[in-house]
């Protein structure tokens, strides 16, 4: 995707006011802190060197030792009075600061001390611009729930940084509780749920974990394997597809759409029918459960039976009991 | 050394590149610039092929700069009429002293990638490139994770902006249970997600009443009134401090959500998430025999309704009533599901 303009801007600026405090900084390093390519900070260095003021004659423009730039290491030697770093406009600072409040709200990480301070010193920074964003209000989870799911995170936290196998019990979306050794990849989360991805020895497999299912997660003390597969997916939810499910859902579950990347095949007076894929059977059963009344057709049919006839069964122990 | 001027004009310069030439000169003008002065001077803006082309680029890179947060003043001078001039106001330019620890720089930078493509990501990123100016190296207490939070629509920033300026809203709104749009004039007062949803609490003047609505519900654009125009008091009994833990405590249909015990039973070895929550837990008596009791908060009964009746017969709810029933009512439309089956006779 290419850069937008005001986002390179932001960079060309940032850059100036970082190199006005620091000599000799290799291009790697500018690179790492930037989170661009070389390459680009090279192209940016190379913008820098004829920006300036109009008339654009050497002593216009802002300027950088050569010797440096020929040592893959820059030092900028006429900033031109651009060294002071820009303040946040008022949309940038709501939408880091909502974003940090998220953080904070994930179960296992409000505690983090860093998430706190950085909040407390961006929310100072920010100004005036701080403002709006306290209109936003982010509710907590359970807090029983929450407790369970912070322990838990802890763990996998710790053994994630020390590069370590965890034992875990783990009851899956279908009700089946199992002990199995897994070697931590990365922790994930949607703004909900945590999940830790991991090489999981006994189905031989990258799986995803839901951290509110794990009912007991232990240190072994064992190194994890190499696994031929990426450390970092870059994203929440399983990539793989079992199955591809048709669901009929009223207007009030439209959310279902979007929440899990649906595809809307039709759509009529606010009601949708919605293509879902599905990397668990198990999982798509409790979504229409939970769902009820608002899904009013499913396919596959055989899952459709499958879960109506489970579902009269639940209903004959509430009659029988009454 | 710099390269020469020559270089500089024969290139092609990049809206970029113009920008950033446009920032120092604005910065650096004795006491104005007017546009004429910016197309005859400014690095860029020659490649303007006519007016109109130089009208809507100039334009353009005016909300660029705004959105920066870069404080763009207008000046009029008396002598030259109509004519306004622009300069950039270095007081206001710069960002206030903020001392970041590596770690603190590396929770930030987690936190601007939440967004994920969504309206919000940009000005995030943007945010944290300008704080990365003034900061150390991040240190990685929080490599290996991702986190990613449920975007708002892009509805937000008009509803955010309104609830700043006081002002009344105008929006298209499909209810929960009505399938056509009506529309609502609404003051608003807070943004709130709950439960990976975002919804705007406010004052409804139709119904002169509190109301939530869901974003995704909102149908069309937002139209925002004159600052000041909302008269009602802000939202009593909803927590009046930021991100307070009774922030948007009303559902959409005004039931509070008391905090509620519920008793369930649960069959042995079953419902493992269920009992991770469980506040306490007993062995059944009676009908109940061989199975286990469970206790458990009540937050939101639908959103509890919601996990139990995925647990189909491993496990029943004893009370409350209305939990009850919202289990209950889940099942029965799930058994609906396949009518030609046994479900249907259920």
């Amino acid at each position: 995707m290419a850069e937008s303009t005001s986002e390179r801007l932001a960079r060309l600026l940032a850059m100036v006011a970082y190199l006005a405090d620091r000599d000799d900084v290799p291009v790697a390093e500018l690179a790492a802190h930037f989170g661009v390519p070389q390459t680009q900070i090279m192209k940016d260095v190379d913008t820098l060197w004829v920006s300036g003021t109009p008339g654009y004659q050497p002593d216009d423009l802002l300027d950088f030792s050569a010797d440096s730039y020929d040592a893959q290491r820059i030092t900028l030697t006429n900033a031109r009075g651009m060294d002071r770093p820009l303040r946040l406009g008022p949309g940038e600072a709501v939408a880091l600061i909502v974003a940090l409040r998220a953080l904070a709200n994930l179960p296992g990480l409000g505690a983090d001390p860093a998430v706190a301070s950085a909040l407390a010193k961006l929310t100072a920074a920010a100004g005036d611009a701080a403002e709006a964003a306290e209109a936003v209000a982010l509710e907590t989870a359970d807090p029983a729930l929450d407790a369970h799911v912070s322990r838990v995170l802890g763990t996998a936290r710790a053994a994630l940084a020390a590069g370590e196998r965890v034992h875990l019990r783990y009851t899956s979306a279908s009700d089946a509780t199992s002990e199995r050794d897994v070697d931590p990849l990365e922790l994930l989360s949607d703004g909900e749920a945590w999940f830790l991805r991991g090489w999981c020895l006994l189905s031989d497999a990258v799986r995803h974990f839901r951290l509110d299912r794990v009912a007991a997660i232990t240190r072994t003390g064992v190194d994890v394997a190499p696994h031929e597969v990426a450390s970092t997916s870059g994203r929440v939810r399983p990539e793989q597809t079992l199955l591809r499910a048709r669901l009929e859902l009223t207007p009030r579950s439209r959310w279902v759409a979007e929440r899990f990347g649906g595809e809307i095949l039709a759509e009529r007076d606010g009601a949708i029918v919605v293509a879902l894929d599905v990397a668990d059977e198990a999982w798509l059963a409790r979504l229409v459960l939970d769902l009820g009344p608002d899904v009013v057709g499913l396919e596959p049919r055989g899952l459709a039976e499958s879960i109506a006839a489970r579902a009269a069964a639940a209903l004959t122990a509430y009659e029988e009991v009454g | 050394m710099p390269r020469t001027t020559l270089v500089v004009m024969s290139t092609s310069v990049t809206p970029a590149e113009r920008l950033l030439d446009l920032v120092i000169a604005l910065t650096h003008t004795e006491h104005r610039m007017t546009k004429a002065d910016v197309r005859a001077t400014v690095n860029g803006y020659s490649q303007a092929s006519n007016d109109d082309a130089f009208e809507r680029m100039f334009e353009r890179d005016k909300v660029t700069l705004r959105e920066l947060g870069i404080p763009l003043v207008t000046l009029t001078d008396d002598a030259h009429g109509d004519d306004i001039g622009y300069r950039i106001d270095l007081d206001g330019y710069a960002l206030p002293r903020v001392d970041l620890t590596p770690a603190e720089i590396g929770v930030l930078s987690v936190a601007a990638q939440v967004w994920d493509g969504a309206h919000l990501d940009l000005p995030a990123r943007r945010a944290l490139t300008k704080l990365r100016a003034v900061s150390p190296a991040a240190s990685g207490e929080l490599s290996g994770h991702v986190l990613r939070i449920p975007p708002p629509s892009a509805t937000f920033d008009p509803l955010l902006n309104a609830i700043a300026s006081r002002a009344v809203v105008t929006f298209g709104y499909r209810g929960a249970t009505s399938s056509a749009p009506a529309q609502r004039r609404v003051e608003p007062w807070r943004l709130v997600v709950r439960d990976g949803a975002w919804y705007v609490l406010g004052h409804d003047l139709v119904r002169d009443a509190e109301r939530m609505f869901r974003l995704t519900r909102i149908t069309g654009a937002v139209k925002v009134g004159p600052a000041g125009g909302a008269t009602h008091a802000r939202g009593s009994g909803t927590g009046d401090g930021p991100g307070g833990a009774h922030g948007g405590s009303r559902g959409s249909d005004g039931a509070d959500r008391a905090v509620d015990v519920a008793r369930i039973a649960v069959r042995p070895e079953r419902a493992g998430d269920v009992r991770l929550r469980a506040l306490s837990m007993t062995p059944g008596e009676g009908n109940w025999d061989g199975w286990d009791v469970l206790e458990l908060a009540v937050g939101d009964a639908e959103d509890l309704a919601g996990l139990l009746a995925g647990h189909t017969d491993a496990v029943v709810v004893l009370e409350p009533p209305h939990l009850r029933e919202a289990v209950v009512t889940r099942l029965r439309a799930a058994a609906g599901l396949a009518p030609t089956g046994e479900a249907d006779r259920g």
